[in-house]
C-alpha cells in the first residue's frame, strides 16, 4: 500500500488548491526560501575553516529550515492543544515535536542573519482532530523525507550533506513510525522517489497552512480612553 | 546464488580492485580509500520536550469573521457575546484560547471573553499563535511587571485611572501593538488591550491601552481614564519586549 498526500487527505485538509491559497501568502512561501539566501552569506560557515556556504547550500537551508518550521510548528500545536485521543499518539508527538524543535535550532543557529522568518501557520483544526492529525502527519514525514533526498545531489559542501543525510534518515524513522501508528505499512516501496524543490513547494502551498500573518500592528491613531 | 556467494566468503580469497584491498571474508575494503566521512556541519541539539522547564504559555487566534461566543459548545447554546473581527484601530481582532478544543463533526474551541468563557466554532478562527509573557499591573502599588518564562524582565511605575474612571481589574490580554501615530499625548508606542474601562460612552467602546505619555511629572499616580500609563522610555522598552497576545492581569 502507498500513502501519498491525496489519499491521506480524506478531509481536504491537503488538497486545498493553490488557487486557494492566498496570492501573497503562496508567493511569499514560494519565494521565502530564497528571500535570504543573498543576505549574508557569509553568516554561514560549516564546519570548514574559512570557507563560506553557497549561494545554493544557503538556500538549501532555508528551504529545509521552512519546512522544520512547519513540522515542529504541526507537532507543537498538536501537543499543546491536547487534543489527541490515544496515548501512543500523545507520546508520539511530544518526542517527534522534539526533534524537530532541534532540527529547526541547529539551522537557524547555522544560517544566523540568513535565516527566513518562522511563518504564520493556520492549521485549521488538525491538530485537534487525532485521525486527521495522523494522515496529515504522515504526509509531512513522507514529504520531509523526500525534500531531503531531493536536495542532496545539489548540496556543495560535503559537511552540509553529511548534515542533511543525518537529518534525512531521522525524517525517514519519523515516517515509519507515524506510519504505524496510522495503520499504514512503515515501508511500502523498494525505492523511495525524491521530490524537487518545486514538487514540495507545490504542495506545501496548497495546504494553506502557510497563511499571512495577523495584522495586529497599525500606525492608527488610538482610540484607547487615554 | 547466495550460497555461492557464503562459499567464497568462506574461502577467504582477496581480490584488489583499483588499489584497494578487498578482504571477501569480511566483504569489506580494508582501506577506505575515501577516508572518513565528514563531519556533519550542523550541531544538532539535543532534542527538548516540552514539559522540560516549561513556561506557562498562553495561546491566541486572530478573529476570522465576526463570531457569537455561545455558552456550550453548541449552536444551539445561549449566545453570551459577540465578537468582532478587527479592533476600533481597525487591526486584527484576535483571543486567547481559554481550554480545550470539544466536538466531533465540528470543532468548538473556548475563548476568554470579559465576563467568562465562551465557545466558538474553529473555523471562526485563525491559526495559534504561542506567547510566554504575562503583564502583571498593580493599580495600588502603581507598577506593571512583564515576565517571560516566569522571570521578570521588565517592571515600571504607572500611571493608572482616577476614581471617577478607574482602570479596570481581571484577566484580560494585548490585542494590537501601535506605532508612528500623531497623537505626542500616547507617547511613541501604545498597546491596545480587551479591557474596558467604565466609560462605556467613550467613543469606540472605551477600551484600555497600555501607552507612553507627554506629561511624565505626573507619573505614577491616579492620573489617566482608565489607561495604563507610563514614561516613553519605559513604554519603548516594554515595546521591545512584549507580544501581541501577552495576558494582562490588573489588580
Amino acid at each position: 500500500m502507498h500513502l501519498d498526500l491525496d489519499q491521506l487527505d480524506r478531509d481536504a485538509a491537503l488538497r486545498e488548491t493553490a488557487a486557494g491559497v492566498p496570492r501573497e501568502t503562496r508567493k511569499d512561501f514560494l519565494l521565502g526560501t530564497l528571500a535570504g539566501g543573498g543576505a549574508a552569506l557569509a553568516a554561514l560557515v560549516l564546519a570548514e575553516p574559512g570557507k563560506a556556504a553557497s549561494r545554493t547550500d544557503v538556500e538549501i537551508l532555508n528551504y529545509a529550515l521552512t519546512l522544520e518550521y512547519l513540522q515542529a510548528a504541526f507537532y507543537t500545536e498538536a501537543e499543546r492543544r491536547n487534543a489527541l485521543r490515544t496515548k501512543l499518539a500523545r507520546q508520539t508527538t511530544r518526542v517527534l515535536g522534539a526533534v524537530e524543535r532541534a532540527h529547526v535550532r541547529a539551522l537557524r543557529d547555522a544560517l544566523g542573519s540568513a535565516a527566513v522568518k518562522r511563518p504564520f501557520f493556520d492549521f485549521g483544526g488538525v491538530t485537534e482532530d487525532e485521525d486527521a492529525f495522523i494522515r496529515t502527519a504522515v504526509a509531512f514525514e513522507d514529504l520531509g523525507t523526500a525534500a531531503y533526498k531531493g536536495q542532496a545531489y545539489r548540496i556543495d559542501s560535503p559537511a552540509l550533506l553529511a548534515a542533511a543525510i543525518s537529518i534525512h534518515s531521522v525524517e525517514a524513522r519519523h515516517a515509519a513510525w507515524i506510519r504505524y501508528l496510522a495503520g499504514a505499512p512503515p515501508a511500502s516501496s523498494a525505492l523511495d522517489e525524491p521530490k524537487s524543490m518545486g514538487e514540495v513547494r507545490e504542495l506545501v502551498a496548497s495546504t494553506g497552512f502557510i497563511v499571512e500573518r495577523p495584522r495586529t500592528g497599525s500606525r492608527a491613531e488610538p482610540r484607547f480612553t487615554g | 546464488m547466495v550460497g555461492a556467494a557464503v562459499a567464497v566468503i568462506g574461502r577467504g580469497a582477496e581480490v584488489p580492485v583499483a588499489g584497494v584491498s578487498h578482504s571477501l571474508a569480511a566483504g569489506l575494503p580494508e582501506r577506505d580509500p575515501l577516508g572518513p566521512p565528514p563531519r556533519s556541519g550542523l550541531a544538532i541539539p539535543r532534542p527538548r520536550l516540552l514539559t522540560s522547564g516549561a513556561a506557562e504559555i498562553t495561546l491566541w487566534a486572530p478573529v476570522r469573521r465576526a463570531v457569537a461566543v455561545h455558552e456550550a459548545p453548541s449552536a444551539r447554546a445561549d449566545v453570551t457575546a459577540h465578537v468582532p473581527a478587527s479592533t476600533p484601530e481597525r487591526t486584527t481582532n484576535i483571543v486567547v484560547i481559554a481550554g480545550s478544543t470539544r466536538g466531533e463533526r465540528e470543532l468548538w474551541v473556548p475563548i476568554r471573553t470579559r465576563a467568562a468563557t465562551g465557545w466558538v466554532p474553529r473555523d471562526a478562527l485563525g491559526g495559534y499563535e504561542a506567547v510566554e509573557t504575562r503583564l502583571l499591573v498593580d493599580t495600588a502599588a502603581f507598577t506593571a511587571t512583564l515576565l517571560r518564562a516566569n522571570r521578570v524582565v521588565f517592571r515600571a511605575r504607572i500611571g493608572v485611572g482616577t476614581a471617577a474612571a478607574p482602570t479596570p481589574t481581571g484577566s484580560f490580554y494585548v490585542r494590537n501593538r501601535l506605532t508612528r501615530y500623531r497623537s505626542a499625548f500616547y507617547g511613541p508606542v501604545s498597546f491596545g488591550t480587551s479591557a474596558r474601562s467604565g466609560l462605556t460612552d467613550w467613543p469606540a467602546g472605551g477600551f484600555v491601552g497600555i501607552h507612553g505619555t507627554s506629561r511624565p511629572e505626573i507619573l505614577p499616580g491616579r492620573v489617566s481614564h482608565g489607561c495604563i500609563r507610563m514614561r516613553n522610555a519605559d513604554i519603548l522598552a516594554l515595546a521591545r519586549l512584549m507580544p501581541v497576545g501577552t495576558p494582562v492581569e490588573i489588580t
